[in-house]
C-alpha cells in the first residue's frame, strides 16, 4: 500500500524519501513548481485530505520550509511531503493546493497572515486569523519583534474597535431597505456562539450566506511554546481548549520523546489512557449537554456538568487541578500514584455516576421525540465532504466511516487494549449526539481495561506506581523534528515539533487541531436552513474557539 | 359596590398587591422547581430557602438604569412596558377568584366573560411585537415577527379549546361554567383541557413553543433591549399572563375555585400551582421547535383536533349529558 506512494512520489525529483513510522511516507522535493503535480497525482493514488499546511522558519539557512500533512482518510496512509522555498518575503511563495484539496484552504491561509508565504492561485488569499494590528508583520516569523509590537498595544486596539464601527456602519449603508435581507452579527457576545463571528446574510429566517470571522480568542500558542522550555511548553499546548485538557499534552509528550529518542515505562503509558480517555469523557459531557442547551434545554447540560464533576474530581485528584491540569508531560506522566487504590476507586466512582443515570440518559434524552423532529436528518454531510474538508473525530465516526487515531496510529496503550470503532450510520446531528454518548461508554470501558492492567502489573511487581511514572529525559534536545498525532475529543490532532541542536525550547510547533476543519463546512451546510438551525447544527459539529484559534 | 370596596380590588385583592405578591411567588417557584429537576440547588442563602432572593433580584433591577438604545423609537419603546402589565392584569376582574367576592362570581360579572378573557390574552403579542418593533435592533424584530406568527397560528386553537365548555353548558358566564362543572362533565371536557394546555404552552411560550425568545437563536427576541425598570415591567406583565392564563384554564375546565372538601380561594391557587407544575416539567425535558416545525404542528395537528373537540362536546352533550 505504502509501496504505491512511494512510486508516485519517485516520478519526481526528490532529495529523499523514507518510511516515517507505520504509516507515513516522508519526503522531501527539490522543484516548488512541482508541487501542483505532485499533489494531483497523490489525489489520483487516494490520498485526498490535507490534515494541514506547516512553514518553518530557518532563520540561519535563510529558507523557509513549508510541510504538507496529507492523509487518506479511507486506508489511512499519510504523506508527509516537504519543499524549501526563499525567505525573502518578495520571493517566497508557493503554488495553493487549496483548488486541489479544499481542506487546505485555511491552513495556507493561516500561513500567509503569520509566516509571509504566498500561496499562488488561492482562491481567496486574505489575512486570516490576526488581529488586523499584525496584517503585514507576520508574526511567526523568526525576526519578528513582539517586544516593539507591544509598545503599541493601546492604539492597535482602539484601531481595531474603529475598524468594528466602521464596518457595521457600510454594512448599514448598503443595506437595500426595500429588500428583507439583513446581516446579523452571529457572535463573538452571541449566547451560542462563543468568540467565533459569523456574519450571516438572512432573509428573513432563511440563511443565504455565512461568513466567517474568527481569531477572537487568538492567543499564539504556537508562538508562545517556542519562549518556554520544553516542560514548560505542556503549560501553552494545554490551553488549546480546557474541554480535553489532556490529550493534547500527550500528543506533545509524544512528540518530543520522539525527538530525543525515549521509550516511556508501560505504566506511565496506560496512566495516558486513563486521563487521556477522562479528558475526553469531560469534554464530550459538556458538548453532550451543550447540544440540548442550543434548543434550550438546559436541564441536560446541568445534568451532565454534574457528572463531570465527578470526572474533574479525578483530575483533581491527580493533579490538584481540575481544569488546567498541566498533568502529561514528556517523558511520561507528572506525578507519582502514592495510592493507586485511592485514586482508582475516585476513577470508578465516576464511571459508576454516569453508569447510574443511564437508563434516564437514554430515556429522556437520546430518544427524546422533540430532539429527534429537530435533529433527524439534518445537517448530512457523507464520505466525500469528510475527504474534502478533512473532517475526522466523532463527527466522521457518525457518518460511519473508521477514523479513530488511536486505532490507526495506536498510541500510549491503545495498542494492547481490547477495542474497536464505535460509528453510527447515517451522520445527521442526532447521530452526532448519539456518537458522543457511545464514545462515552467506550471511554469507561477504556479507563476500566487500563485500570486492570496497571493492577495486574503492580500485583506482579512489574509496575512500581511510586518511581515508574517518568523517565529521565535530557534537559538539551538533540536536532530533530517529529509529528505526532492524537484522537482528541473532537478528532485529530496533529502536532509538527521542530527543535535544533542542543536547544531548550522548541524551535517551532504547528499545532493542527479540528475545529478549523470543522468550522469550513459551516457555510455549505446550512445555506437555504433557517435561523433555529444555526445553533443547533453549529453545535453539533463540536467545533471550540480555543482550537480554533489556538 | 362601595368606593372603599373598589379601591380594595385595585390595590390589594385580586388587584396589584395580589398580583405583585405572585409574582414573587411564581418567580421563586419557577426556579426552585427548575432547579431541583437541574440536580442544583437554586436560590438557597437569601431567606428560608432562598425565598428573598427573588425579591432582592426584583429590586435590584428596578434600582438599575432603564437603558433607551439612541435608534430605538423613544415612545413607543418606553410605553409598552407601561402598557403591557396593564392589559395583562384586566382579564382578573373577570375571573371568579373568591367565594367570598361578590357572591363568588368575578367582579365585573358578565354574560360574555369568556370572550372577554379570551380577547384580552390575545391583544396580548401586539403589544410583545411593538417592543420588538420599537427597539431598532435587528434580533428583537426577528423575536417580534415570531411573537405575530406563532400568535396567529396558536390563538386559533386555543379560542376554540376555549370555546368546548362554552358550548357544553350554554353559557358565557364564567361563575356559571365553573358551577355547572362536574366530575362527569370535566371528563367529558378533558380532550379539550389537553387542547387548550398545548395552545397555553403556545400563547405563552413556553417550551418546546419558546420560539419568539430563544436565548441561542435571536437572544431573548424582544426583551434583548430591555433592561432596568423597563424589564421588571415586562416580566411582570409576563407572570401575570401566566396567572390569568392559568386561572382561566381552570375556571373553564377544573371548577375553578370548587374543591372537594370545601370551596376557597386556596383550592383555586393549589389547581394553578400544579398547572405551572406541569408547565414547568414540560420545560424541564423538551427542547425547542424550529418556527416551521411549530406552524406545521399549529396547522395540520392542534387546530384540525381543536374543531374535533368541538364536535365531540356537541355529540355528548346531545346524547351523553342529554340537554
Amino acid at each position: 500500500m505504502m509501496e504505491n506512494i512511494k512510486k508516485v512520489l519517485s516520478q519526481f525529483e526528490t532529495e529523499y524519501i523514507e518510511d516515517y513510522k507505520t504509516n507515513y511516507v516522508k519526503a522531501k522535493f527539490k522543484n516548488p513548481s512541482d508541487l501542483l503535480d505532485i499533489i494531483q497525482a497523490l489525489i489520483d493514488e487516494g490520498v485526498k485530505s490535507c490534515s494541514t499546511v506547516s512553514p518553518t522558519d530557518f532563520l540561519e539557512d535563510n529558507r523557509m520550509e513549508v510541510n504538507y500533512f496529507l492523509e487518506d482518510m479511507i486506508t489511512h496512509r499519510n504523506v508527509w511531503l516537504k519543499v524549501d522555498i526563499p525567505r525573502e518575503l518578495e520571493e517566497c511563495e508557493i503554488d495553493s493546493i487549496t483548488p486541489l484539496m479544499p481542506s487546505a484552504d485555511w491552513h495556507e491561509l493561516e500561513s500567509y497572515s503569520t509566516f509571509g508565504v504566498k500561496f499562488k492561485g488561492h482562491p481567496d488569499l486574505r489575512y486570516f486569523l490576526i488581529s488586523t494590528d499584525y496584517y503585514g508583520l507576520y508574526p511567526f516569523r523568526r525576526d519578528f519583534d513582539y517586544l516593539e509590537h507591544e509598545k503599541k498595544l493601546n492604539e492597535n486596539i482602539a484601531e481595531i474597535t474603529n475598524e468594528y464601527h466602521d464596518e457595521y456602519e457600510e454594512e448599514q449603508k448598503n443595506a437595500d431597505p426595500e429588500s428583507s435581507q439583513t446581516i446579523l452579527n452571529w457572535g463573538p457576545t452571541h449566547p451560542a456562539s462563543g468568540p467565533i463571528r459569523l456574519k450571516v446574510t438572512a432573509d428573513g429566517e432563511i440563511i443565504k450566506k455565512i461568513d466567517l470571522d474568527i481569531g477572537y480568542v487568538w492567543r499564539a500558542l504556537e508562538d508562545l511554546v517556542t519562549r518556554k522550555d520544553f516542560i514548560g511548553a505542556i503549560v501553552a499546548v494545554e490551553r488549546v481548549c480546557f474541554m480535553d485538557n489532556t490529550n493534547p499534552m500527550i500528543c506533545y509528550a509524544q512528540a518530543v520523546e520522539e525527538i530525543a529518542g525515549k521509550e516511556i515505562t508501560p505504566f506511565a503509558r496506560y496512566m495516558r489512557v486513563i486521563l487521556g480517555e477522562v479528558g475526553r469523557s469531560a469534554s464530550h459531557l459538556v458538548a453532550m449537554g451543550g447540544f440540548f442547551g442550543n434548543m434550550g434545554l438546559m436541564t441536560f447540560m446541568m445534568w451532565m456538568l454534574d457528572i463531570r464533576e465527578a470526572y474533574l474530581d479525578v483530575l483533581d485528584n491527580y493533579s490538584g487541578a481540575r481544569i488546567a491540569t498541566a498533568c502529561v508531560e514528556p517523558g511520561g506522566v507528572r506525578y507519582p500514584l502514592e495510592d493507586y487504590k485511592a485514586f482508582f476507586a475516585s476513577v470508578r466512582k465516576a464511571l459508576a455516576k454516569l453508569q447510574k443515570h443511564d437508563a434516564e440518559i437514554e430515556g429522556i434524552f437520546m430518544k427524546n421525540p422533540l430532539m429527534a423532529t429537530r435533529a433527524k436528518g439534518a445537517g448530512i454531510f457523507d464520505r466525500d465532504d469528510m475527504e474534502k474538508y478533512y473532517l475526522c473525530g466523532p463527527i466522521a465516526r457518525a457518518i460511519g466511516e473508521k477514523v479513530d487515531v488511536r486505532l490507526d496510529e495506536p498510541y500510549a496503550a491503545y495498542g494492547d487494549l481490547d477495542m474497536d470503532y464505535e460509528l453510527e450510520q447515517t451522520g445527521d446531528a442526532r447521530d452526532r449526539l448519539l456518537m458522543l454518548y457511545r464514545e462515552m461508554k467506550q471511554s469507561a470501558d477504556l479507563i476500566e481495561q487500563a485500570m486492570k492492567k496497571i493492577e495486574e502489573g503492580i500485583e506482579a511487581e512489574e509496575m512500581n506506581p511510586q518511581k515508574d511514572h517518568m523517565v529521565k529525559m535530557p534537559r538539551k534536545m538533540p536536532a530533530g523534528e517529529a509529528v505526532s498525532r492524537v484522537e482528541w475529543a473532537r478528532g485529530e490532532m496533529l502536532m509538527h515539533l521542530v527543535t535544533m541542536e542542543k536547544s531548550s525550547s522548541p524551535y517551532r510547533l504547528k499545532i493542527k487541531a479540528p475545529s478549523l476543519n470543522h468550522t469550513l463546512i459551516l457555510d455549505p451546510m446550512l445555506r437555504g436552513k433557517t435561523l433555529s438551525d444555526i445553533s443547533l447544527l453549529y453545535g453539533s459539529m463540536n467545533i471550540c474557539q480555543g482550537d480554533l484559534d489556538r | 359596590m362601595g368606593f372603599g370596596e373598589i379601591l380594595f380590588h385595585i390595590f390589594v385583592f385580586p388587584g396589584l398587591l395580589f398580583l405583585l405578591a405572585w409574582t414573587f411567588f411564581a418567580f421563586y417557584f419557577f426556579r426552585k422547581a427548575l432547579a431541583y429537576m437541574h440536580r442544583r440547588v437554586g436560590p438557597h442563602y437569601n431567606g428560608p430557602a432562598g425565598s428573598l432572593q427573588t425579591v432582592y433580584d426584583i429590586f435590584k433591577l428596578l434600582g438599575k438604569e432603564s437603558i433607551t438604545p439612541r435608534t430605538a423609537d423613544t415612545y413607543l419603546f418606553n410605553i409598552i412596558p407601561i402598557l403591557t402589565p396593564v392589559i395583562a392584569s384586566l382579564p382578573v376582574i373577570l375571573i371568579p377568584w373568591t367565594p367570598w367576592i361578590n357572591n363568588g362570581h368575578g367582579i365585573l360579572d358578565t354574560d360574555y366573560g369568556l370572550l372577554g378573557i379570551v380577547v384580552l390574552i390575545g391583544v396580548e403579542p401586539f403589544l410583545l411585537f411593538l417592543t420588538g418593533f420599537g427597539s431598532d435592533n435587528k434580533y428583537s424584530f426577528l423575536g417580534g415577527m415570531r411573537v405575530l406568527v406563532q400568535m396567529l397560528s396558536m390563538e386559533a386553537a386555543f379560542f376554540l379549546a376555549a370555546l368546548s365548555p362554552a358550548l357544553l353548558f350554554g353559557t358565557m358566564n364564567l361563575y356559571d361554567i365553573q358551577s355547572s362543572n362536574g366530575f362527569g362533565t370535566t371528563l367529558i371536557l378533558l380532550p379539550g383541557a389537553a387542547l387548550f394546555v398545548v395552545a397555553m404552552l403556545g400563547i405563552l411560550q413556553q417550551p418546546p413553543f419558546n420560539i419568539p425568545e430563544a436565548e441561542q437563536e435571536i437572544v431573548y427576541g424582544f426583551y434583548t433591549e430591555y433592561s432596568g425598570t423597563n424589564y421588571v415591567l415586562l416580566k411582570f406583565a409576563e407572570f401575570v399572563e401566566f396567572l390569568v392564563v392559568s386561572a382561566a384554564a381552570v375556571v373553564l375546565f377544573f371548577g375553578g375555585y370548587h374543591g372537594i372538601l370545601m370551596d376557597s380561594f386556596w383550592c383555586l391557587f393549589l389547581k394553578i400551582s400544579l398547572l405551572l407544575f406541569v408547565i414547568l416539567v414540560v420545560r424541564a425535558a423538551n427542547p425547542r421547535l424550529r418556527l416551521d416545525q411549530m406552524l406545521k404542528f399549529s396547522w395540520s395537528w392542534l387546530t384540525p383536533a381543536a374543531i374535533l373537540n368541538l364536535v365531540w362536546v356537541a355529540f355528548a352533550k346531545i346524547y351523553l349529558v342529554g340537554m
